[in-house]
């Protein structure tokens, strides 16, 4: 790599700053290497690779290469070769304002700041014009009006409207953001969908085949989007959701969109629906489910009853709460004028606990209570160490995300910021720190088992040669995710520490910070963690999620869920996390209906399903060629079972074994 | 009250979403059992993955109730609570007063019995429940006694006096060959079911799921010589099927 990097960098080395163009460099490396089986042919590409300046980015898009497809309702191209190069940090995990960009021309958005840009969109419609022109699309006809109008009028139709969201969509990727969401769109394309059934231009099918396209298209650079997994797009598509009349919103759109993919089987894009325990038909919670009984792992549902009340309390305005999307997998955001970036970073809670374990004399009479405020210290630090990552943080200076958020017409949204401008992180651990807290609990002091020193000094030795002691702490009833007061006490305490603490904090653009208890980094992280109390030994990853390690019926899951405190900054994503064997869903359908529906008023923050048999999966890890299109949902996405590393093929293959009871 | 488990989201022990309470202890000892340790009445120690643990935990009726009570709102489509064991007709009187509340605030109530059991706990459960899950093992007086260890005709006593009162009832036949898979039985079990029409009976093969459990008590699960094919059990549904009720096979 480095030799690459150098060769490729004699280009570059005259620039004053080349930390960027190496990391920006490498990680368009590692994404073509993933599509080019050898070394040449990536190597091949790479000399094509051209970086440009953030404040240049209207050169990057002049110079962009144009690929049309021949069979398809739609032009979409992106020139992988061609990126921004990341001095700052990129604005992402963002759904911009296509609401917007559907009912204004691309002229009406000219200034005196965007000129150039502007041009260089133009330009690049221009060229795709061209290129249709001259393919043998056999749409090309419509295709070159719906671009035209992307210039000049809003969108006049359904089929112009969704080549516009993808145009912009393209040149979102094309500028270096990442995990771009696509927004409400059953609600967005609402009324250019009546009007065109209304006018007899589009029928039902039409508009399936339609949408069949979108999908494919969106999911066509797979390999590019990918962020750190394959699979890891952040595309998803938002529908359904409580109106602020507490009616319920869904037309026949939603119902298009979810049975589309149900029949297309691709892993990504991916759908969330929004659900609520008031009028939403049961029918669209029916689709939902045969949708996840496919394996696809989606739709997510997301529980309106208890999202929308907490983003009020929070700060954001009414209209603004009920209109809610989310980031990449989970995390609620507001759409169309905001720079939240929810997804910053991922806070341990374990981490300050094993600090204190290692760092205080533990041969003191110490009552659990003590040893809990001691960890709450330690956890201040950690959190106070977590701001200042925070605070280090710059933007990258972004013309284009300006240009498609209302309110940063005028100046640049990485220097003002937009309507709402929060922080948000995940975190992993909380399950662990609750169930050390509960054995030494059970073990060193109910019990006198053991002393703390003599458990602490087996974690520091990775459990070895005691097994029986990773025995004992794996096996206690009582633990995260049971529906016991006691637990849920003790986690609703540690959440509502940390909710406190970051009450404090205020980003530069006074924005606040919110956390979240589902854990994408459930891996990573847990691969720089050493053992815990609660059994866990090194690098061992964490739970997922909200979920549990033993086989507890769903109803008790989700009764522990929704007894957690979520309010105040605790609302960045909660999603429990189900196995559930294939079978299961068929042989109880009307029943697992019920349980779906009785649980949104139960109130679970959000759900998401993987519908797995663990037999399946060892053959798929054996055997990957015999099982191309096998989908699991990793964390908050879907990805294809045989792109996955090793090491998260074998979690979830040990979760569906303890689901299916064999563990 | 000795319980083996609490065992919430049950979606086979009766209608809508359950909770079933494992009683300990019965007064049969069928040797296809599926719950080898509800059968003694007593605590009982078990090795399982090489640790300890003991089967058998005593709750007050309080606590019970509240277990119950935690998914309340799940019972909202028409579920419940089952109570199954064992046999826990065999502890109704210690277990009453909690019937008695849980119908004070109307909780739906299943019992999951093999019948074989005085006639006076009958009629005490018969204020209470308002389903009753009930086996058909096997019909032959003789062949009931010694494979067993029950009473046919107290079964069939007890079978006259609940249709007397009620015809919510679910009738569960384990299919195991030879002792009620076998031509005998099967005719019995026929001509009963035209005399006694239940809301529905699930069928279905008996599985060795609990031979973790055989083996954490140091017993020996019997060994199914012959498996009882789909064709078989498909035979069986069609012919109860004949009597004009509602039969399913079952694959829990
Ligand atoms: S009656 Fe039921 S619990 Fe009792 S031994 Fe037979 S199968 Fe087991």
């Amino acid at each position: 790599m480095k030799k690459i990097i150098k060769k490729y960098l004699k280009i570059v080395l005259t620039k004053t700053n080349i930390l960027p163009y190496i990391n920006t460099f490498k990680k368009i490396y590692n994404k073509h290497k993933r599509l080019y089986k050898t070394k040449k042919e990536t190597l091949k590409k790479l000399k094509q690779i051209r970086l440009y300046k953030s404040k240049n980015i209207y050169k990057l898009i002049n110079n962009t290469k144009v690929e049309v497809d021949i069979n398809n309702h739609f032009v979409y191209s992106i020139d992988t070769l061609k990126q921004p190069i990341e001095t700052n940090r990129i604005i992402g995990n963002i759904t911009v304002d296509y609401e917007r960009l559907l009912n204004t021309s691309l002229s009406d958005f000219e200034n005196e700041n965007n000129k150039k840009l502007i041009d260089s969109l133009k330009r690049l419609i221009n060229k795709i014009e061209k290129e249709i022109k001259n393919s043998n699309n056999k749409y090309k006809e419509k295709i070159l009006e719906n671009l035209e109008e992307i210039k000049t009028s809003k969108a006049t139709t359904l089929y112009s409207g969704m080549q516009r969201i993808l145009f912009y969509n393209q040149v979102l990727w094309q500028t270096g953001h990442r995990l771009n969401g696509l927004g409400r769109l059953d609600k967005i394309l609402q009324s250019l969908y009546e009007q065109d059934i209304k006018k007899n231009i589009l029928t039902k099918e039409n508009t399936k085949e339609l949408i069949t396209d979108f999908y494919l298209t969106l999911h066509k650079y797979y390999w590019f989007k990918s962020n750190v997994l394959m699979g890891d797009t952040g595309q998803i598509i938002i529908l359904g959701g409580k109106n602020d009349d507490d009616t319920y919103f869904y037309n026949e759109l939603t119902y298009i969109f979810i049975e589309t993919i149900k029949e297309l089987q691709i892993p990504d894009p991916k759908i969330l629906l929004r659900v609520s325990s008031n009028n939403m038909p049961k029918d669209l919670i029916e689709l939902a489910v045969k949708c996840i009984q496919t394996g696809i792992g989606c739709p997510l549902f997301s529980n309106d009853d208890v999202i929308i009340p907490k983003l009020i309390d929070f700060g954001y305005e009414k209209q603004d709460a009920y209109n809610y999307v989310t980031a990449a997998c989970w995390e609620p955001i507001i759409p169309k004028y905001s720079l939240d970036q929810t997804n910053i970073m991922t806070i341990n809670f374990l981490k300050p606990f094993n600090k204190m374990l290692a760092n205080e004399d533990l041969n003191k009479n110490y009552t659990i209570g003590e040893i809990l405020q001691k960890y709450t210290n330690y956890l201040k630090d950690y959190c106070n160490e977590v701001f200042c990552t925070l605070n280090k943080i710059e933007w990258q200076f972004d013309s284009y995300l300006s240009l498609l958020t209302s309110g940063c017409e005028l100046e640049d949204i990485s220097i003002k910021g937009a309507k709402y401008n929060h922080y948000g992180v995940n975190s992993v651990g909380l399950a662990s720190v609750v169930n050390s807290i509960i054995n030494i609990k059970k073990f060193v002091f109910d019990e006198q088992k053991y002393t703390l020193e003599e458990l602490n000094n087996a974690r520091k030795n990775n459990f070895n040669e005691r097994n029986d002691i990773v025995d004992v702490l794996k096996n206690t009833e009582n633990k995260y995710g049971v529906d016991n007061e006691e637990i849920i006490n003790l986690t609703n305490y540690i959440t509502g520490f940390v909710d406190t603490i970051f009450s404090e904090y205020r980003n530069k653009f006074n924005g606040k910070l919110k956390f979240g208890l589902s854990s994408p980094s459930y891996i990573t992280e847990a691969e720089e963690t050493d053992a815990s109390l609660d059994g866990r030994k090194d690098k061992e990853p964490f739970t997922v999620h909200i979920s549990t390690d033993s086989s507890n019926a769903y109803t008790e899951l989700i009764q522990f869920a929704s007894k957690l405190n979520y309010s105040g900054h605790r609302f960045n994503g909660n999603v429990v996390d189900f196995i559930v064997a294939p079978d299961f869903i068929e042989n109880n359908f009307q029943k697992f209906i019920d349980f779906i529906t009785l649980s949104i008023k139960v109130g679970f923050f959000q759900m998401q399903m993987n519908v797995l048999s663990s037999k399946t999966l060892i053959e798929a890890k054996l055997h990957p060629e015999q099982f191309p299109n096998l989908i699991v949902r990793v964390w908050g996405f879907s990805a294809y079972f045989k792109d996955l590393p090793e090491e998260y093929k074998e979690v979830i293959i040990q979760r569906a074994l303890k689901n299916e009871g064999k563990m | 009250m000795l319980i083996t488990n609490i065992q919430r989201f049950s979606l086979n022990d009766g209608p809508g979403i359950r909770t079933t309470i494992f009683l300990k202890g019965c007064n049969l000892n069928c040797q296809w059992c599926a719950n080898p340790e509800n059968i003694s009445f007593e605590k009982e120690k078990y090795i399982k993955n090489n640790i300890e643990g003991i089967y058998g935990k005593n709750v007050t009726l309080n606590e019970l109730e509240k277990e119950i009570l935690k998914d309340k709102i799940y019972y909202e489509t028409g579920g419940g609570v089952t109570f199954s064991g064992g046999e826990p007709l065999l502890h109704i009187n210690e277990l009453e007063p909690l019937l008695k509340r849980l119908k004070k605030q109307k909780i739906n109530m299943c019992i999951e019995t093999a019948l074989m059991v005085s006639q006076e706990n009958i009629k005490v459960v018969l204020q209470y429940i308002d389903t009753f899950i009930i086996d058909i093992k096997i019909l032959d007086t003789n062949n009931c006694k010694k494979i067993i260890g029950g009473d046919i005709n107290l079964y069939m006593k007890n079978i006259q006096t609940i249709f007397e009162q009620t015809q919510q009832v679910i009738f569960r036949i384990p299919l195991i060959k030879p002792y009620t898979y076998n031509k005998q039985n099967l005719c019995k079990i026929y001509e009963f079911l035209d005399k006694y029409k239940p809301l529905k009976v699930e069928i279905f093969k008996t599985h060795n799921l609990a031979k973790s459990k055989y083996e954490s008590l140091n017993k020996k699960m019997i060994k199914i010589e012959e498996e009882i094919s789909k064709a078989e059990i498909e035979e069986i549904k069609t012919n109860i099927a004949k009597f004009n009720i509602n039969v399913e096979i079952c694959t829990f």
